[in-house]
């Protein structure tokens, strides 16, 4: 019976290998070689990295009020994008055409000839203490409008720089495929006088350095500011009793209250949460430093960690569900991760050198860190599963990295060698490329990145 | 015989004699010239030897003629004008080389005695790596542009331009009109992205020693293998006909619904060459800037097609997507974007009008379709 079923198996298998072959026979047929049918089909892989050359020929105002207005608006958008190092602005002297009309038709043929790759165009109109900014951008070898790119825009004329800016995100997003950065800004620690007697206060200015404003006086030290996930508060700690404790402070109305730990208890290193109620924090009792986290609305406070060791500088995934701290539980400083409720942390950093500061990204890729190894400073990031580590910047002193609302920049503190030594805020891309200061009326430290304004 | 006789008989063999051989003992022949002569008519004669009338002059003097339509030739430089070659200076004679001193030949140890058992070789310490180190250190230059391969610094008076082009000055002392151009470069690019911190130094890829040649390990059967060959898998088991009949026939419906679908364009001619392929590989890529995208973009691979002109030229309104992986719809339209403007921008370069590609064989790429992979790039 075996005999006969293996019998017949073979006389269906041999069948099969029949058709098979059969079917092969037909598809090599000469008229149905599939190779010599259809399109040219080629695939590229290397492409070029350069920044994307734009022209933006100044606005066209529709009024006399709003001349003023239409080319300062055009050059902070092209500092703006120009400045991300991905784009590169044409110079307005290789011009060819001169717009006149914002409703007449773009003459591509023009732009094409000097290169630029997308072009920005609008018109400024002031009516009373309002500006109203049309635009459109162009995608000059497409020979058409970009998708979304043309908008218009109303605000305070006080607030032109913000359209500036939100015109830039637009355009910024629409070629780049990522949201802009450019309407937002960054809460710092100015410092002024010499290094023996340095002047600390907190600052906030927009993105590129403009529109400095001071949110607290001199007299006390204060430290790591953090904004709010809607930039309306800042956390801070403060010297101002002693010994460093936490305030919250009020962007709009300039108020600050002191989050307190409890008498004679040191807390520091505050990031909220991404439901901008909770507060995670170091604490200090007994010459022990752990984590904790506090509800600001009831007070509530939860241990997150108990060891030894000291553990700080927490900060939360996007998400809200893991935490990125550092501590030195194996010896020397190091990264871990651990869930948002506490519980077991896993390391993260793997390479040598001592490791602080995490940040963790706005789009969770990444987390931002300072590295210190063989008598340098680095600002780098990894994944957030420690692989893929890069270092990004190299010095005598970098730290503190704070994220572009896009996760695209990493801001920091770099600060000089010698006694005149300066703290400086600089700024990198991602990628490493578009190391740059950024300029502030004093000294700057602690920087910390807003989200993108409303 | 006669004494007369003979002396006549003497005398006259003498004679003939001479008239024979004489000739040979001549010297050189007299000197003689010899000029070359034509002959010409005498009508000829008469033009030539006629008086040379002095021209008539023009009441008005004919209109000049523009240089540049009438070439000019350059009269050659006399050769008074021409810098004289320098003679070579004689070429220093090398001292000849003092006679090197008698070597006195050591007398020849005498050999030990071989041992029949190879000694053990000594205990060296084992090479870092088997594998072979870089000399040089793969350290990209800092650069805004990153492309396929590094290009140099232009120099500095060179404009930036898709292509490289030589400078033309027009030649001193010419009195022709002369084209001049510009000397132009591609601007400098890395092949990578090179951060603050990967540009310093201390870069730990240098070699710092030499690496010493493994030894031949003693015991070659109770060395371990370095590289363990898996272990041969299992063979899966044979799945049982009624399936494999089934998969067959399915692919076999398959294959004959594609043959129903490759019957409609077939392109006529040779196919184009593998160097020929890659000619509009390189001709697009360089316009292919990932520099503006997000990461998401740059993992998102797009498919596009487009109709080629026969001069090469791109119908813009044929380009299309279509098809897309590893990102949304979003990142997904801006890698088309990018895309697109890699296509149209490169079928225009240097000068070069449509992509260049062989005309005889346009049916092949009259369609084309280009996927295009970022994949090399995440890693710059």
């Amino acid at each position: 019976m075996t005999l006969a079923w293996v019998r017949q198996g073979f006389v269906k298998q041999a069948a099969v290998v029949g058709l098979a072959m059969a079917s092969l026979v037909a598809a090599t047929a000469p008229g149905a070689v599939v190779a010599q049918t259809g399109p040219l089909r080629i695939e590229i892989t290397d492409g070029v990295i350069e920044p994307l050359p734009f022209a933006v020929p100044d606005f066209i105002p529709a009024d006399a009020a709003a001349s003023q207005f239409a080319a300062q608006i055009s050059r902070v958008i092209a500092e703006d994008l120009a400045g991300t190092g991905l784009f590169r602005e044409v110079p307005k002297g290789a011009y060819i055409s001169n717009l006149t009309d914002f409703s007449a038709p773009v003459n591509y043929t023009d732009w094409k000839a000097i290169n630029a790759q997308a072009l920005i165009t609008g018109e400024v109109a002031v009516e009373g203490n309002l500006v109203k900014v049309k635009f459109r951008g162009f995608d000059v070898f497409a020979g058409k409008q970009i998708d979304g790119a043309g908008l218009q825009l109303v605000g305070g004329t006080d607030g032109w720089r913000r359209i500036a800016h939100k015109v830039a995100d637009v355009i910024y997003s629409k070629i780049t495929g990522e949201g802009g950065y450019f309407d937002s800004r960054v809460v710092y620690v100015s410092e002024s006088g010499p290094k023996n007697d340095r002047k600390k206060r907190l600052a906030i200015m927009d993105y590129d350095g403009a529109n400095v404003q001071y949110l607290t006086n001199s007299n006390a030290i204060v430290l790591a500011p953090r904004f709010s996930p809607t930039g309306d508060r800042v956390l801070y700690t403060s010297y101002e009793s002693g010994f460093p404790q936490i305030h919250v402070l009020d962007v709009g109305q300039v108020q600050q209250r002191v989050l307190s730990a409890g008498d004679g208890i040191m807390s520091f290193a505050p990031r909220f949460a991404p439901d901008g109620r909770t507060v995670v924090y170091s604490q200090s009792e007994g010459g022990n430093t752990d984590l904790y986290t506090l509800d600001i609305d009831s007070g509530a406070r939860k241990r997150l960690t108990s060891a030894p060791s000291i553990e700080t500088a927490p900060s939360f995934s996007p998400d809200g569900r893991q935490i990125v701290f550092e501590s030195d539980r194996s010896g020397k400083p190091q990264l871990y991760v651990m869930p948002a409720s506490g519980g077991p942390a896993t390391r993260i950093s793997k390479g040598s050198g001592r490791y602080g500061t995490p940040v963790w990204s706005p789009r969770g890729d990444f987390v931002a860190f300072t590295k210190q190894n063989a008598g340098r400073f680095h600002i780098g990031v990894m994944r957030t599963d420690g692989s893929e580590e890069r270092l990004l910047t190299a010095s005598f002193l970098d730290e503190g990295p704070t994220w572009s609302p896009n996760g695209r920049v990493i801001m920091f503190t770099r600060e000089t060698q010698g006694p005149t030594g300066r703290a400086l805020l600089y700024s990198v891309d991602v990628s490493g490329r578009n190391l740059k200061p950024v300029r502030t009326p004093e000294g700057g430290s602690d920087p910390a990145w807003s989200p993108l304004q409303n | 015989m006669q004494t007369g006789t003979k002396i006549s008989l003497l005398g006259h063999g003498a004679l003939v004699t001479w008239a024979l051989f004489g000739g040979a003992f001549q010297s050189e022949p007299l000197p003689f010239t010899v000029q070359d002569v034509s002959v010409i008519s005498a009508e000829e004669f008469a033009q030539l030897s006629a008086q040379v009338a002095a021209p008539e002059v023009a009441p008005e003097p004919a209109v000049l003629r523009d240089p540049a339509e009438t070439p000019v030739e350059t009269p050659e430089l006399a050769p008074e004008d021409a810098p004289r070659p320098q003679r070579p200076e004689p070429a220093p004679v090398a001292p000849a080389p003092e006679p090197e001193p008698e070597v006195v030949q050591p007398e020849p140890e005498p050999e030990p005695e071989v041992p029949d058992v190879a000694p053990t070789p000594p205990d060296l310490p084992e090479p870092l790596s088997e594998t072979p180190q870089l000399a040089e250190p793969e350290v990209g230059r800092e650069n805004d542009r990153v492309a396929p391969e590094p290009i140099a610094p232009p120099e500095p008076d060179s404009q930036i331009a898709d292509v490289t082009q030589e400078e033309v000055t027009p030649d001193a002392g010419a009195e022709a009109n002369q084209p001049v151009q510009d000397a132009s470069q591609q601007e400098a690019a890395s092949d990578r992205i090179v951060t603050e911190a990967e540009s310093e130094s201390d870069n730990p890829t240098v070699l710092q020693s030499t690496p010493r040649p493994r030894l031949r390990p003693r015991n070659l059967a109770a060395q371990p293998d370095p590289d363990p060959q898996p272990e041969p898998q299992p063979e899966p088991q044979p799945e049982p006909e009624d399936t494999r009949a089934a998969d067959v026939s399915s692919a076999i419906s398959d294959a004959l619904a594609n043959l129903g679908e490759v019957e409609a364009p077939v392109p006529s001619g040779p196919p184009l060459t593998e160097g020929e392929r890659n000619g509009l590989r390189r001709q697009i890529a360089g316009c292919w800037n990932l520099g503006t995208v997000s990461t998401e973009v740059m993992r998102t691979v797009v498919v596009v097609g487009v109709s080629l002109q026969e001069n090469g030229m791109p119908e813009s309104s044929s380009i299309r997507m279509l098809s897309f992986d590893g990102g949304s719809q979003a990142s997904a339209n801006t890698a088309f974007a990018a895309a697109r403007r890699a296509i149209l921008r490169c079928s225009r370069s240097g000068g070069r009008v449509g992509y260049d590609l062989p005309t005889e064989k346009y049916q092949q790429w009259k369609e084309v379709e280009i996927t295009f992979n970022p994949a090399k790039m995440r890693l710059r």
